[in-house]
């Protein structure tokens, strides 16, 4: 009696287990249909193959940019520089043009609900969701080539994530302090300095370092397209063809961004 | 020491002589903590200035600028044509977009699992070696821009989807596979241990005691990453690698503002509705676990 | 013949750092239900993971029915591990996997690759993992998962993936510190009868010296490292207590 119960359960439990498998092998069977589908309009059709040739020219092409151009080394110390001034300029311009975003867009302490709230939301949306090229691209545009463009372009990059995440911590704020300034009297102008301010003043420092680290990535490249900085060379490296060139400006990019994470990281342990 | 404390307690504010006599004083000042700060602040500021300086930007009109790009965006890029990108080369160009960041987020993300695992020092085979080289990999991939891995692989591969597919591929290897490594540094080591215990090889205790404990984080980094991915999608083109940004970069070399314009809104519209699928898609995770 | 024979085990975390064990030797015999008691931080846990290498000792020596277990490769060890079930204090299960997924996860040290990644195991597994949740009592829990069931019944799960493993000996880590006094007692009866059943021996680690009474038969007392006492279980009296504990009276 006993076996027979259970070797019923036991048919049912090993039924159970395939019918979940069949489903998992269903949605991998699609994704893997899609796979196929991009891989054929992507790779297979597209690609020029005779372009690019055999592995051993593949290997040939890579191969040029091993190699270091030191003569260029020289050169590369002004760009370096105004790279990195680019990136903290527009973090900075950035943190600026984000206070009344940030103002407007905490639920908490927005001034006139309806109108200001979305306000700040769809900017933040905006700046987030256009490439830093594309923006460095409009401003390029508007204000001519070099690097004044290209801080225009960070800090109009920063402005979302910096005002989503400040906004963010306003919000989730300890109301405690809030309510105790305003018990003993204190103006909406008083509240923010001493209840709100104290309290998100380091998580917004934390927020624009870790910014400020993204952004010398970031204008690092924006060169390419006109605004300054090591970018430029390398989209002149890369135009004369000196690949040795090309590895040594990366190269130059990565020291920048190791400082740029080195610092990011002990300040931001300072901070706490 | 007793007693010092006990004065300090009993000494009263309000004459600012304490019982003892002795005149307390205070000062927003602090030795040297304050002199520390304000020297950073002063530093920056120094900085700041000297780069204004040194790059010749014009300050003063810093702030009139925004103006002036309003007046730029309406005198020429309004309005956008969007006739041009309403016929079947653009749709394709979009669809082309979209099949390029699924496929480079999928292998990013396939090869970040690995990545993930080999990089999080808790579970890593071999920490001695394996951990540091796999931790350098995912560094590279993030620290080299998606717009220099395009250019990179263009050189290589030629004008096409190919390249962009491989550099959005590495943008995502560095995206997916850092947060991944962090998801699994945090995880409960119990579970680990009981595969251990058992017998299990590390293929076996990554499975079982690593996989289900990051498995609702790693759905919501794969949603980030595509969403991240179409984002870089739309702008790779603008250096070689097809799609969208192709388009936009045709657009402006030919100096056809009405027609960027309108590929600019498209592609704003596009990232938007990637956006909020992105973060709808995050949030139903959230709720499943 | 002993089943277990460790002699003059030493173990420390770092180089610099401060010595767990201090020399442990002790036997555990067939049939033996084997208590290691003493205050926290007497390195009780250290010496359970020494066992299995989970801790890997600095010195001394364990042999296995004869295996000496510090010489083994990472291959043989596993090969070892997979035949010394291991029982948790905070259970350890798979807690996004179902109770039946995790007795099946006892099996891994004898299913390859694509069956591990896929979870097919075979019927025969299936089978012998609903009867063992039927023995612990869970079987109206089986495709609930991990960590929707209370603590007693996870420990149970925890104790029917490791007799999953068909093992010849039992490791228990506290097994019953994370459970309240009733659902305590029912889980070690629990495991003596299966132990006494299925003929496996078990040492065990725990800190209820009343329920180590009730249950073992031999018991050694830890203390800083040290081994205080080694005897059965009736020659535990007042005094040796006092020793054992002497620390944490103070």
């Amino acid at each position: 009696m006993q076996a027979t119960e259970t070797s019923l359960t036991l048919k049912d439990v090993i039924n159970a287990r395939h019918k979940k498998q069949r489903v998992q092998l269903c949605f991998y069977l699609f994704l893997f249909a899609l796979v196929i589908w991009s891989v054929q309009a992507t790779v297979i059709e597209d690609t020029d193959w005779e372009r690019i040739g055999s592995v051993s020219e593949i290997v040939a092409s890579v191969s040029h940019f091993f190699g270091l151009d030191i003569g260029l080394i020289p050169d590369l110390l002004a760009p370096t520089i105004e790279t990195f001034m680019i990136a903290c300029l527009g973090t900075l311009l950035g943190l600026v043009i984000c206070i009344p975003a940030i103002w407007f867009g905490a639920l908490n302490v927005t001034p006139f609900k309806p109108v200001t709230y979305p306000l700040a939301r769809i900017s933040m949306t905006l700046s987030r969701s256009i490439h830093e090229i594309v923006w460095a691209l409009i401003f390029v545009s508007a204000v001519g080539l070099g690097a004044f463009a290209g801080i225009l372009a960070i800090a109009a990059r920063s402005l979302g994530f910096i005002a989503k995440m400040s906004a963010e911590a306003i919000e989730n704020i300890d109301q405690k302090p809030v309510e105790a300034i305003r018990a003993m009297g204190g103006s909406n102008l008083q509240i923010m300095l001493y209840g709100i301010l104290p309290q998100v003043l380091p998580v917004i420092l934390g927020i624009v370092i870790f910014e400020w680290e993204i952004n010398i990535r970031r204008s690092a490249i924006l060169g390419l397209v006109g605004a300054g900085g090591l970018g430029l060379v390398f989209f002149r490296q890369m135009n004369t063809f000196n690949y040795p060139g090309v590895t040594t400006v990366i190269l130059a990019i990565f020291g920048l961004i190791l400082i740029g994470e080195v610092v990011s990281h002990y300040s931001r342990k300072a901070l706490n | 020491m007793g007693e010092k404390a006990l004065d300090i307690e009993q000494q009263s504010g309000s004459s600012g002589t304490g019982r003892d006599g002795i005149r307390r004083e205070w000062s927003r000042f602090k030795y040297p903590n304050s002199l520390i700060g304000y020297g950073i602040v002063l530093g920056l500021l120094t900085f700041f200035t000297y780069s204004v300086h040194y790059l010749n930007i014009p300050a003063e009109r810093i702030f009139g600028m925004f103006g002036r790009v309003g007046d730029v965006l309406a005198t020429r890029y309004f309005p956008p044509d969007f006739e041009y990108i309403a016929d079947f080369g653009y749709f394709d160009a979009v669809i082309e977009t979209i099949q390029m960041a699924y496929l480079g987020a999928l292998f990013g993300l396939i090869i970040s699992v690995f990545l993930g695992w080999f990089a999080a020092y808790n579970v890593s085979p071999s920490p001695r070696y394996i951990y540091p080289v796999a931790r350098l990999f995912t560094m590279g991939c993030r620290s080299v821009h998606e717009m220099i891995w395009t250019i990179l692989f263009v050189t290589i591969l030629g004008f096409g989807l190919l390249p962009g597919v491989l550099a959005l591929t590495m943008f995502s290897i560095g995206f997916a596979g850092k947060l991944l490594a962090e998801e699994v540094e945090s995880i409960d080591m119990g579970q680990v241990e009981a595969i251990r215990a058992m017998g299990g090889n590390h293929l076996q205790v990554f499975v079982y005691g690593v996989f289900p404990q990051v498995r609702v984080a790693f759905t919501g980094i794969s949603i980030y990453t595509w969403d991240v991915a179409f984002r870089a999608a739309t702008v790779v083109g603008f250096f070689g690698a097809g799609g969208m940004g192709w388009y936009l970069k045709r657009n402006v070399m030919q100096i056809e503002t009405e027609r960027t314009a309108a590929i600019l809104v498209s592609i704003i519209g596009l990232v938007i509705v990637s956006e909020f699928i992105s973060t709808w898609a995050r949030s139903r995770v959230d709720k499943a676990k | 013949m002993s089943v277990l024979s460790v002699r003059d085990l030493r173990a420390r975390y770092s180089s610099n750092g401060p010595e767990i064990l201090k020399g442990i030797s002790f036997d555990v015999e067939e049939g033996d239900f084997f208590a290691i008691i003493g205050p926290s931080g007497a390195g009780k846990s250290t010496l359970i993971r020494c066992i299995n290498r989970l801790v890997e000792p600095t010195a001394g020596t364990i042999h296995l029915r004869d295996v000496d277990v510090l010489k083994l490769g990472s291959s043989d060890l596993r090969k070892m591990r997979r035949h010394i079930g291991m029982i948790f204090q905070e259970f350890n299960l798979i807690n996004r996997m179902s109770v039946m997924d995790n007795v099946l996860s006892g099996r891994l040290g004898y299913v390859g690759p694509i069956r591990s990644i896929f979870r097919t195991f075979q019927d025969k597994d299936i089978q012998r993992a609903l009867e063992l949740l039927e023995r612990v009592g869970l079987q109206d829990h089986v495709d609930k998962r991990a960590d929707q069931l209370s603590g007693g019944q996870r420990q149970r799960v925890g104790i029917a993936r490791a007799l999953m493993q068909e093992p010849n000996l039992l490791l228990l880590d506290e097994p019953t510190s994370a459970l309240d006094p009733k659902i305590s007692r029912e889980v070690m009866d629990l495991i003596r009868s299966i132990a006494t059943e299925l003929k496996v021996p078990v040492l065990c680690n725990i800190h209820d010296v009343q329920l180590a009474k009730e249950t073992c038969n031999k018991i050694i007392g830890l203390q800083d490292g040290n081994k205080m006492f080694d005897g059965l279980t009736p020659d535990l009296d007042q005094s040796s207590l006092e020793e054992i504990y002497a620390m944490e009276v103070l």
